[in-house]
């Protein structure tokens, strides 16, 4: 088996080089980075990213945004933690609950972008507001004491993984099932492309992205519910507050164009990783709140420099062999 | 020939339109009051003349705000008075234009809790030129009718002092404390200031392990985990905010503390009920320096129509004094029934 590292794949994912020298910085400036309680602890506080990421990225993928997951997991969360307080609600119908909250969302702003056809940069800025006001109406005080049934979504392990960890490794499963295995995932890729061309090549231009917002607001509202799950409460106002812009962020970082068509679930998953790795290193290391952001805003411009170089450094790798072997081919004689 | 033509009238015309503005702006400029100090000269005689007081309150995301208002909104009904809400996203500039709109409505009182005091001094003296009571939430300004008062700085100080003593009795003052802190508004950095600077002083030979800005459960969950994987025996989590602290009780009890383990204390400010609930329960989050919830949403209508019926600045402001709660004391159990 080979052990080299193939300069193509780390062209298409810079990202890993990046995360590598990163937890080696952690590590060495700590002590404590590589910790296996640190490490689960970072996958268990990225999970919920990832599970609304995946399909948010699919959606971006596809030519289309939503900028209202902060406000779903909001809501996904309220539904959730409401009906495990006040009503006694177990694990199942919290979920369910949460789910519909999440897809009732996804609907809506599946019809207003795919169906009439409106901007999704306007339509879900406006729900992100929107559903956090409704979230806020429905639950203005906080919710507590939700019962052990509930807190199994959130605090389970499942074969030594906490149960955010295995519902977030599903999610990618299936998306990349979805992706590389059913014509659907090409389908997501053609419409990012070219609306126009995979229309006219019979593809459902209008059903595919409208599933992927109902996929991203079912996912939110689940990631909400996950949420409140681990912490044993909810806060309206401040769940998931924020949230939007880490989710873009990941996805963006990832290698997803803005512009649609292109980018990978691994990319997404790295993207992921990358944020979850940062925020914890610069907590562990000490770093000063402020110096945080700043250093965390330098970090993304990085990264966005390297997801842009990216593809320039995948066909650098990919001409130069082809290259290398008309140098050594060179001095053979033609065989014809 | 035409298009110069054209072009000169074009500019001719944009020319009178800027002078024009500009000499309005000028004149609205000339017309601003000469000191910020305004006289309030024409404010309602009695407070039959309020039928409604507006409140602006720009934290409506925090789970007190829902408290103060449930009781503000009774108490408004048993006085007759409608309550109006506005919705500053938790942003100054938002902040400024709602109220500039309630002075341009003329709402009889505002109650307002600048995000930035000194901001708002300009927004206050036009409300009293203009004949509205001015009462000055969370602190004071220099114009204004009234003030509804409560020690930001003193409720952290409470809970530094506790958590401090706490510390010298249990630890023998020797132990590690974790702060989750906010250095982004006034209010928060009252908070830390007071909270940070009376820890430290009565507890000075506790090693201070992280200083973090967290004042949400799940932000504060995320950073107690990270303090914890470096230094997985910090004895004390103390937080701006009971949201923060609740998030930190959480990172300790999932990195496997006990919930009554009696060598950690954990602390918030707010009177959330959740972390009231756990203090009841007599978990290791042991206080909180809890707002008076039903107090401060009575002043919100009392104090407006205490001015309107002609008492001084002196007579009709009031301070609500920030309790520190703990398992046992009967103000935890009244404060919880107050959440309903």
């Amino acid at each position: 088996m080979s052990t080299t590292v193939n300069p193509r794949q780390l062209a298409r994912y810079p990202l890993i080089p990046v995360i590598v020298a990163m937890a080696i910085g952690f590590e060495l400036s700590t002590g404590s980075f590589m910790g296996s309680q640190n490490l689960l602890g970072i996958a268990t506080d990225s999970a919920t990213l990832a599970i609304v990421a995946v399909p948010s990225a699919l959606l971006v993928i596809s030519g289309y945004l939503d900028l209202s997951v902060g406000s779903t997991y909001a809501l996904g969360a309220v539904a959730a933690g409401w009906l495990a307080s006040e009503h006694g609600g177990g694990l199942l119908t919290c979920v369910l609950l949460s789910l519909l909250a999440g897809l009732a969302v996804g609907a809506v702003n599946g019809f207003l972008c795919c169906v009439v056809g409106l901007s999704p940069f306007i339509v879900t800025l406006g729900t992100l507001t929107a559903v956090r006001g409704l979230a806020q109406q429905f639950a203005p005080l906080p919710l507590t004491s939700f019962g052990d049934s509930f807190a199994w979504l959130g605090g389970a392990k499942v074969a030594g993984l906490p149960s955010p960890v295995v519902i977030a490794l599903l999610v990618v499963l299936v998306a990349g099932a979805i992706l590389a295995l059913t014509p659907v995932g090409r389908h997501i890729y053609a419409i990012g492309v070219s609306r126009e061309a995979a229309y006219l090549s019979g593809v459902r231009v209008r059903t595919v992205p409208f599933t992927l917002f109902l996929a991203t607001g079912a996912c939110a509202a689940l990631a909400g519910a996950i949420k409140a799950s681990v912490l044993g409460a909810v806060q309206s106002g401040t769940a998931g507050s924020g949230f939007e812009l880490a989710v873009l962020t990941a996805v963006l970082v990832g290698g997803v164009a803005l512009t649609g068509g292109s980018g990978t679930l691994v990319g997404v998953v790295l993207g992921v990783a990358f944020l979850g790795i940062l925020q914890n290193g610069l907590t562990l290391v000490g770093v000063p709140t402020f110096w945080q952001q700043v250093a965390q805003g330098l970090a993304l411009v990085v990264a966005a420099g390297l997801a842009y170089l990216a593809p320039r450094l995948e066909a650098l790798a990919a001409v130069r062999p082809q290259a290398a072997r008309r140098t050594t081919s060179e001095p053979t004689p033609a065989t014809t | 020939m035409n298009a110069v033509v054209k072009k000169s009238v074009d500019r001719r015309t944009f020319l009178a339109w800027t002078g024009g503005i500009g000499a309005a702006v000028l004149a609205s400029a000339c017309s601003a009051p000469s000191s910020t100090k305004a006289s309030g000269d024409k404010v309602a005689k009695s407070s039959k003349d309020v039928d409604t007081v507006a409140w602006d309150y720009p934290f409506t995301f925090l789970p007190v705000y829902a408290g103060v208002a449930k009781f503000a909104k009774e108490r408004a009904k048993e006085k007759g008075v409608s309550l109006e809400q506005t919705n500053d996203n938790g942003k100054p500039d938002v902040q400024a234009s709602n109220l500039d709109t309630l002075i341009a409505k003329k709402v009889p009182a505002i109650v307002s809790f600048p995000m930035v005091f000194e901001a708002l001094e300009t927004q206050a003296a036009k409300a009293l030129s203009a004949g509205i009571i001015w009462v000055t939430y969370g602190g004071t300004l220099e114009n204004q009718s009234a003030s509804i008062t409560f020690s930001f700085e003193e409720g952290g100080r409470k809970l530094g002092e506790d958590a401090a003593a706490w510390a010298q009795e249990n630890l023998g003052g020797k132990g590690k404390v974790a702060f989750l802190v906010d250095d982004t508004i006034q209010l928060g950095i009252e908070r830390t200031k007071g909270m940070i600077d009376a820890f430290t002083a009565a507890a000075p030979d506790m090693e201070v392990v992280g200083r973090e800005q967290a004042i949400d459960p799940d932000t504060a969950l995320t950073k107690t985990k990270a303090i914890l994987a470096k230094h997985p025996d910090v004895n004390v989590v103390l937080g701006i905010t009971d949201g923060a602290a609740f998030g930190g009780y959480k990172a300790l009890v999932e990195s496997g503390r006990s919930e009554t383990d009696a060598k950690t204390y954990v602390g918030g400010q707010d009177g959330d009920l959740g972390s009231l609930e756990l203090i009841k329960k007599g978990t290791f989050y042991r206080a909180s320096a809890a707002l008076q919830l039903r107090d401060i949403g009575n002043a919100v209508i009392d104090v407006p129509l205490a001015v309107a019926d002609g008492k001084s600045d002196a007579e009709a402001s009031t301070d609500v004094p920030i309790t520190l709660v703990k398992q046992g004391d009967a103000l935890l159990d009244e404060i919880i029934a107050q959440y309903g």
